[in-house]
């Protein structure tokens, strides 16, 4: 296998593959990825996949996440079916003394263009016909969606391959050494050669960071989820906790917990999320589930992406983020960016890692 | 398997050929086959498919069956319905609320 190249991005996940398709797209020159194991096996495949803005806050950060879910129709007609629809987006709440946050949301939101509606009962149910009746109301947002992660990571790896871009799987990178200007990447394989070296390891960023003597600080956050059997198509939106996919099997679940890289499912949290989830539609008491699974989600310290150039390291990148799914085209877009142009479209500068001193 | 289109996952009607594609690709785990070609997702959670794709695995690599993972099983094990996981409990810790994680500060959106 070819050992130099001019552009290496370690991870292949919902990042890092979206990373090396956009630079596929304009760049000749050779880009190699490397994933400690196959892409999917960590959070990018397990996931509801929403592509979300509405509810993140401060309102510039929704900013950030809707210029991204912008980007998903046309990347659709790039790498092929995605399963992305563009739902809208629902977050009901249950007690009335919540509607005065949610028009503050909106309000926050209406200032940069972003529209949300406050919905009352009658408009909920409207829309969601076997949402809750006891619902008090709901956050709209028309902008929100889902995609299929396994679809959309498998169509960024077809793509980039088209494009050139070489992948090795199940080859953990081990040490990084910086020489003449370049990046020697040590992996189970062998050693490795480039100019560009872009960290897109997203929850063991911290430890693929520390392999430079860079801190990148991304914790593990834990997040269990059910599925259904497949069920007759029934319900219109993405709701903050549920949505249902193309084949009809619903996906439930929001918890967090703080549980480093242990990725087992716990009965608590399961019934936690099956008291959530019939509490939002009552229909799906007698469905059942077919099965549990758990994810570790990245989350920086400070909750933000992690984007851009690495203060006092030249040509190295990094690229560690929560909500990956939502923002991989846009992510993938700037830092080509970056690497092409010298400068991005729109401002990353608050998404330096210089913000954590 | 001489057959390349013999059905390999009956609950999702996955081929022989269309396993091999991904190990072709470079994946080594009935997990990965899994995550591409939803292989195992159905009602019965790959407890047809298992020992087939592991031979097929088994084939292609050259592993042997002892070095190829299983596959991880997961809750409920067998379907279950939603309300016998319920506990009709309204009070929840780990699970959020996506609107409970908007902060006011000062009477306004963060």
């Amino acid at each position: 296998m070819e050992t130099n190249y001019e552009t290496i991005v370690i991870g292949g996940g919902v990042v890092g593959s979206g990373i090396a398709y956009h630079l596929s797209e304009r760049y000749k020159e050779g880009v190699l990825v490397l994933d400690k194991k196959y892409p999917m096996s960590g959070t990018s495949g397990s996931t509801q996949a929403w592509v979300w803005v509405h509810n993140k806050t401060p309102s510039w950060y929704a900013e950030f996440n809707m210029y991204s879910a912008e980007l998903y129709p046309y990347l659709s007609k790039k790498i092929g079916d995605v399963e992305y629809k563009r739902t809208g987006g629902l977050s009901p709440f249950f007690n009335e003394s919540d509607r005065e946050k949610a028009l503050k949301l909106a309000e926050s939101y209406r200032k940069i263009g972003i529209k949300i509606k406050v919905l009352s009962r009658e408009e909920v149910l409207e829309k969601e016909p076997y949402m809750n009746p006891e619902v008090a109301g709901a956050t709209y947002s028309s902008i929100d969606g889902n995609v299929n992660p396994f679809r959309l990571i498998d169509m960024y790896m077809r793509a980039a391959k088209r494009n050139g871009v070489r992948y090795s799987t199940y080859n953990k990178v081990t040490e990084i050494k910086k020489q003449d200007g370049k990046y020697s990447v040590v992996s189970d394989k062998g050693a490795f050669e480039c100019k560009n070296l872009i960290l897109a390891g997203g929850t063991w960023s911290r430890e693929i960071g520390d392999m430079l003597g860079v801190k990148i600080p991304v914790n593990q956050l834990r997040g269990q989820i059910l599925v259904s059997e497949p069920l007759k198509p029934f319900l219109n939106f993405t709701i903050s906790g549920l949505r249902q996919a193309n084949n009809g099997e619903v996906l439930m679940g929001y918890s967090m917990e703080e549980a480093g890289f242990n990725r087992a499912t716990t009965l608590d949290v399961i019934q936690e999320t099956a008291n959530m989830a019939v509490r939002y539609v009552p229909g799906l008491r007698k469905a059942k589930i077919v099965r549990a699974f758990s994810g570790i989600r990245a989350m920086p310290e400070d909750g933000f992406p992690i984007l851009g150039k690495v203060p006092g390291h030249e040509n190295l990148y990094a690229a560690a983020t929560h909500s990956g799914v939502t923002l991989s085209p846009l992510i993938g877009t700037l830092i080509t960016e970056l690497i092409m142009d010298g400068e991005t479209s729109i401002p990353i500068d608050r998404y330096s890692l210089s913000r954590f001193g | 398997m001489d057959d390349k289109s013999t059905i390999i996952c009956r609950c999702e009607e996955i081929s022989c050929e269309e396993v091999e594609e991904v190990i072709s690709n470079g994946g080594r785990t009935f997990d990965d086959v899994k995550r591409i070609t939803r292989c195992g997702m159905g009602p019965c959670q790959a407890k047809i498919c298992t020992s087939l794709v592991a031979e097929i695995i088994h084939q292609q690599t050259g592993l042997s069956l002892s070095e190829i993972p299983l596959p991880r099983m997961r809750m409920p094990i067998s379907p279950i319905k939603l309300e016998t996981l319920a506990t009709n409990s309204t009070s929840f810790s780990a699970v959020k609320s996506v609107l409970d994680e908007v902060e006011l500060e000062e009477g306004k959106v963060r």
